[in-house]
């Protein structure tokens, strides 16, 4: 492994050549809300980079505008989710095209297919990348059968890479929460991608699977070459893997920087304790070890209360936008 | 129940005693036509008013009321073991007293009439008499209701009187039927009394049940399934067994009309007629030896699961049905050669028999069939029951319906056996009704079942393909008023191919600038499509011949291949035949379809649409693609139907028909092949039934009564498929579904 890791210390100095995403000062509104503001941040390959913020803060409309679901009305977003592809637009294309380009998502309140088994979701994203059409299913031609035994084996093996190999033929619906995080990142990377984004993986997880996620996503990263964009409010988990962090607030970016870096950023700690930075600068030279950030905690738990009012305008908008898929949540 | 506002019970009971009674009401109102006459307004309404009816109609209210107060304290009692064979049973026995037929002869043979001819019949025994006056109905009552108790109360004693009550009832109606028929001389083949006494031993079943078991909880999936798998392919050869007892022995063979020949009986007809020898040795003792001998290396095949003994019965059974098929062939040839019963041909004239001891092979072979290739699955099926996954997802195999090892290709085959060699028998009405109603709807369902059930769209517009593909093959053939080019002139069954692809192309084209709008829209958008079509069918008067349709007949199918010849006439019988061969490919077809990527596809698309974009499903082309594949079987429908009926019109083609297969697809079970052949079988067969049952102006309420009780006690449909039904059912049960983030943050 050690080309890997020599990739991975070439990736994570800065070039700008090998950039997954180069997001460069994206807006998007929702009538008069305004979800981002003036956002620019650039991916490099490889890197588990991580995005944070309190509660309504864009980071799902963040995820939403690389993945072709929003629209940004200003700014572009470049993609280069395969090595050695040219950077692509992704504004404007839909969500299908997005993902063939190599970006695999999951979803923040789990999406899989719940009345298909475990097996069936994986091979659903599996298929995707093959090209046997309906006339071949319907007359069982040779290469029909061949892909379906390609995809069956492919499935299988994702399964045991997400340890979920016993849990095959169980429906999805059925199993534990956090295995359906762990299927969704199955299927997620059964469409072979060079991007993955997760969006809040260990929500509603135990710690014991919190540390299993984090050595899966370590995996991913190191093993499969898969670049990382995560969601997370889990601190710990963050500062754990992600080899840098963005930090948004009210739609806006207020901070780039490595975990040490954010630990220790005013504005962040501004951000989650709903104070100005200034204020805050203050606290923390008064009294350091108040303020600083207990990574043992989830920064929701520090802050739930105060976020919830201004959550609100957030979420009715994503509501009110994604209509149907709203209403299936 | 912690109701927060405090109701007086006495209140609310009357509230619902007086809802009820008006409901009653309006249903008294609704039964029978309402249309008031020039001089007098009210006339329906007084009519369905002032009549005794309405008393019955308020009892039934009252009895309404009744359940609904008590129903609470009736369903602890209803998962005892016993409840349902008993239920069903009582319903079967009602059934047969009320809608089957008890003598063929007299009047319109049903039951009401059987009783009141024999009330009139003085020198009738008094047994007879007794049983159609009052009997029937006081043993029914008792016994039920003695079986009830012992359910409810748990005393065996009484649930084994109710058993001995059933076997004596049974006897008796057997005895009253069997009197009736010897004093009548009847040429009897009506069926009441037997469902009857199959509805008895249901009962019996059900207190030998209740008086043998101890446990609180029925468990009788897990018994049939038991009895069902112990030995793959077993049961087939039983019901080989009994169906070809009754062939060879009892069944009529010959000319049902008029001689009632049994196998015997028609070897005496024709004897010294010159018949063939092989028919004359199979009637004198072939058949019974091949019956003897396939049943008993099927019974050990399936006994000592025997792979090679197993092929040896598959083997025999087929050929046992090709000479028993030569057989009914020769004699009636002759008969036809003989102007018997002024028969002019093979094939006619013929009793049940000969079809009976056809199935009763095939059955016996099947089993055969079973219990040589079950032996992985046996396996398979053990693995499967001691996977504690299964068991832990809430729903252990064994309760599942038809999960025992080889009991669902048990099913098939019984289902095949039935398409072959039930309609010869039908009649005439019945086979017209099987080819023109059953079988064209329920290949339609199959085709909807694509859109509707495995996409998830809501199309209400399907008749117009068919519209389409019947209109194409009318052109191809010349019927039309425009007339195809000589080249491609051609017979209605080479129009396939060209018809299928005709309606591919309009469900194309119908669905690519209407597949961007969801649910409601597209239902509206499709609805709008099939009016258009037949609109433009009706005005097109150059093209379509306007509201006449086609001008010319469109000729009936003909095969011409080498040595086959093949032409289809008047007789229903082929054009069933023909239709089978259909249904059986599309259905081969669209097994292999849905699971492979395309019908994984849809599922997805249907359970979350934007997961499935996300994953990389372009889900508008996937969506088209359901609704051409499901045009395009609707084209083959439309060539079948354009090439019997040979003339039709844009009449064939109203909305109507749209919204019933639609209704079709949902009773039978969205998403489900078997389900959707299922609910077009009965949903067409229903009506059909019901003309002979209930007056005309009714038929739509039963129908509707149907439907409904349906929905309300099966919502997922009659068999619903699997994915469908985890949809609509949850997974562990209700709201266990895990949930730590609100599902209003978004995605």
């Amino acid at each position: 492994m050690s080309t890997v890791t020599e990739s991975m210390s070439a990736a994570k100095s800065p070039g700008a050549d090998d950039l997954v995403f180069e997001v460069q000062h994206v807006t998007l509104r929702f009538g008069g809300v305004t979800s981002l503001n003036d956002v620019s941040l650039q991916m490099r390959r490889e890197e588990i980079l991580a995005v944070i913020g309190p509660n309504g803060a864009g980071k799902t409309s963040l995820f939403n505008s690389l993945t072709g679901v929003y629209s940004p009305q200003e700014g572009t977003i470049l993609c280069r989710a395969r090595r050695a592809s040219a950077p692509v637009s992704v504004i404007g294309k839909k969500t299908h095209v997005v993902n063939r380009l190599g970006v695999a998502r999951t979803f923040q309140n789990i999406r899989l297919f719940p009345a298909l088994t475990a097996l069936e979701n994986v091979k659903v994203g599996v298929e995707t990348r093959q090209r046997s059409g309906p006339v071949s299913a319907m007359l069982g031609l040779p290469r029909q059968r061949r892909e379906e035994r390609e995809s069956t084996r492919r499935a299988y093996e994702l399964l045991h890479r997400v340890g979920l190999e016993n849990r095959a033929n169980d429906i999805a619906g059925s199993l534990a929460y956090g295995e359906q995080r762990r299927l969704e990142i199955a299927r997620a990377l059964g469409t072979g991608p060079g991007v993955i984004l997760l969006d809040e993986p260990a929500a509603g997880t135990n710690p014991v699977e919190k540390r299993e996620l984090a050595t899966l996503i370590k995996s991913i990263n190191v093993e499969d070459g898969v670049s990382v964009l995560l969601i997370e409010h889990d601190m710990k988990l963050v500062m754990s893997i992600a080899d840098r962090i963005v930090v948004l607030n009210f739609g806006e970016k207020i901070a780039e920087g490595t975990p040490e870096q954010i630990q220790r950023n005013p504005a962040v700690i501004a951000a989650y304790l709903g104070s100005s930075a200034d204020e805050a600068e203050q606290d923390v030279l008064s009294q350091p070890e108040l303020h600083r950030i207990d990574t043992a905690l989830s920064l929701d738990e520090l802050t739930g209360q105060q976020i919830a009012r201004a959550e609100q305008a957030d979420t009715t908008v994503d509501q009110a936008d994604l209509g149907d898929g709203g209403e299936k949540a | 129940m912690s109701a927060p506002k405090r109701t007086n019970p006495r209140t609310e009971s009357l509230k619902r005693l007086v809802s009820c009674l008006l409901a009653s009401l309006v249903v008294a109102l609704m039964w029978g036509p309402q249309e008031g006459s020039f001089g007098n307004f009210w006339f329906g309404i007084t009519q369905s008013i002032f009549k005794p009816r309405v008393l019955v109609f308020l009892a039934l209210g009252v009895v309404l009321f009744l359940v609904i107060s008590f129903w609470p304290k009736v369903v602890p009692y209803l998962t005892r073991p016993g409840v349902g064979p008993l239920v069903s049973g009582g319903v079967t026995v009602l059934a047969a007293q009320t809608l089957m037929h008890w003598g063929d002869g007299i009047g319109d043979s049903k039951f009401g009439t059987v009783a009141t001819a024999v009330s009139n019949t003085p020198g009738i025994a008094p047994l007879t008499k007794a049983f159609f006056g009052w009997l029937c109905w006081v043993m029914l009552a008792v016994i039920f209701v003695l079986a009830a108790l012992a359910i409810v109360r748990g005393i065996k004693v009484l649930a084994w009187v109710a058993a001995g009550l059933s076997l004596v009832a049974a006897v008796i109606a057997y005895v009253a039927h069997h009197s009736v028929v010897t004093y009548a001389h009847l040429l009897d083949h009506s069926l009441g009394v037997y469902v009857e006494i199959i509805g008895y031993l249901v009962i019996i079943t059900a207190a030998v049940v209740t008086a043998l078991s101890s446990a609180e909880m029925a468990e009788g999936r897990v018994a049939v399934n038991r009895v069902l798998g112990w030995r793959p392919g077993l049961p087939l050869v039983v019901l080989g067994l009994v169906v070809g007892l009754l062939a060879f022995a009892s069944a009529t063979w010959f000319s049902p009309q008029n001689f009632n020949a049994t196998m015997s009986d028609t070897h005496e007809r024709f004897r010294g007629t010159g018949l063939a020898p092989l028919a004359v040795q199979y009637l004198i003792w072939l058949g019974w030896t091949l019956f003897a001998v396939t049943t008993l290396v099927g019974a050990a095949a399936a006994y000592l699961r025997n792979r090679v003994l197993g092929w040896v019965a598959a083997a025999g059974g087929a050929i046992s049905v090709v000479l028993t098929l030569i057989t009914i062939y020769d004699f009636s040839k002759l008969a036809g050669q003989l102007h018997v019963d002024s028969a002019t041909g093979p094939w006619q004239n013929l009793g049940a028999g000969g079809w009976m001891a056809c199935g009763a092979f095939f059955l016996i072979g099947a089993g055969g069939f079973i219990a040589a290739t079950a032996h992985g699955s046996v396996r398979e099926a053990l693995a499967r029951a001691a996977d504690s996954d299964v068991v832990a997802s809430g729903r252990a195999a064994s309760t599942q319906f038809l999960s025992a090892p080889g009991a669902m290709r048990s099913g098939i085959m019984l289902a095949i056996a039935v398409a072959l060699f039930y309609p010869p028998t039908a009649t005439g009405f019945w086979q017209s009704v099987l080819v023109s109603e059953i079988g064209i709807y329920v290949l339609l369902a199959i085709g909807l079942n694509v859109v509707v059930g495995w996409a998830g769209l809501l199309d209400l517009g399907f008749i117009a393909f068919y519209a389409i593909g019947s209109y194409t093959t009318a052109y191809l053939v010349g019927s039309l008023p425009i007339k195809p080019p000589s080249w491609l002139h051609m017979s209605p069954l080479l129009a396939i191919p060209f018809a299928v692809a005709i309606c591919l192309l309009a469900g194309l084209a119908l669905g690519a600038p209407t597949l961007r709008l969801r649910g409601d829209y597209l239902a509206i958008v499709t609805l709008g499509f099939g009016e258009i079509i037949r609109i433009v069918a009706v005005n097109a008067d150059g093209v379509t011949n306007g509201s006449r349709g086609p001008d010319t007949q469109v000729p009936h199918p003909v095969i011409h291949l080498g040595p086959i010849h093949i032409t289809w006439g008047l007789n229903q019988l082929q054009y069933w035949y023909l239709l089978l061969v259909f249904v059986v490919i599309v259905l081969l077809a669209f097994r292999r379809l849905e699971n492979s990527r395309i019908g994984r596809a849809w599922a997805a698309i249907r359970e979350d649409e934007v997961a499935a974009q996300a994953t990389g499903i372009n889900t508008f082309q996937i969506k088209l693609l359901a609704f051409a594949i499901g045009a395009s079987t609707s084209g083959l429908a439309g060539v079948f139907f354009a090439s019997q009926v040979g003339f039709f019109n844009p009449d064939n083609f109203v909305l109507n028909n749209s919204i019933l297969v639609v209704a079709y697809v949902v009773f039978g079970g969205m998403g489900s092949l078997p389900g959707a052949m299922a609910g077009a079988a009965l949903l067409t067969w229903l009506p059909e039934f019901l003309k002979d049952q209930v007056p005309a102006a009714d038929r739509q309420m039963w129908i509707g009564a149907v439907v409904l009780a349906m929905m309300i006690f099966r919502p997922g449909g009659l068999l619903p498929a699997r994915r469908r039904a985890i949809e609509l059912r949850g997974f562990d049960g209700a709201g266990s579904q895990p949930r730590a983030v609100p599902a209003s943050e978004g995605m």
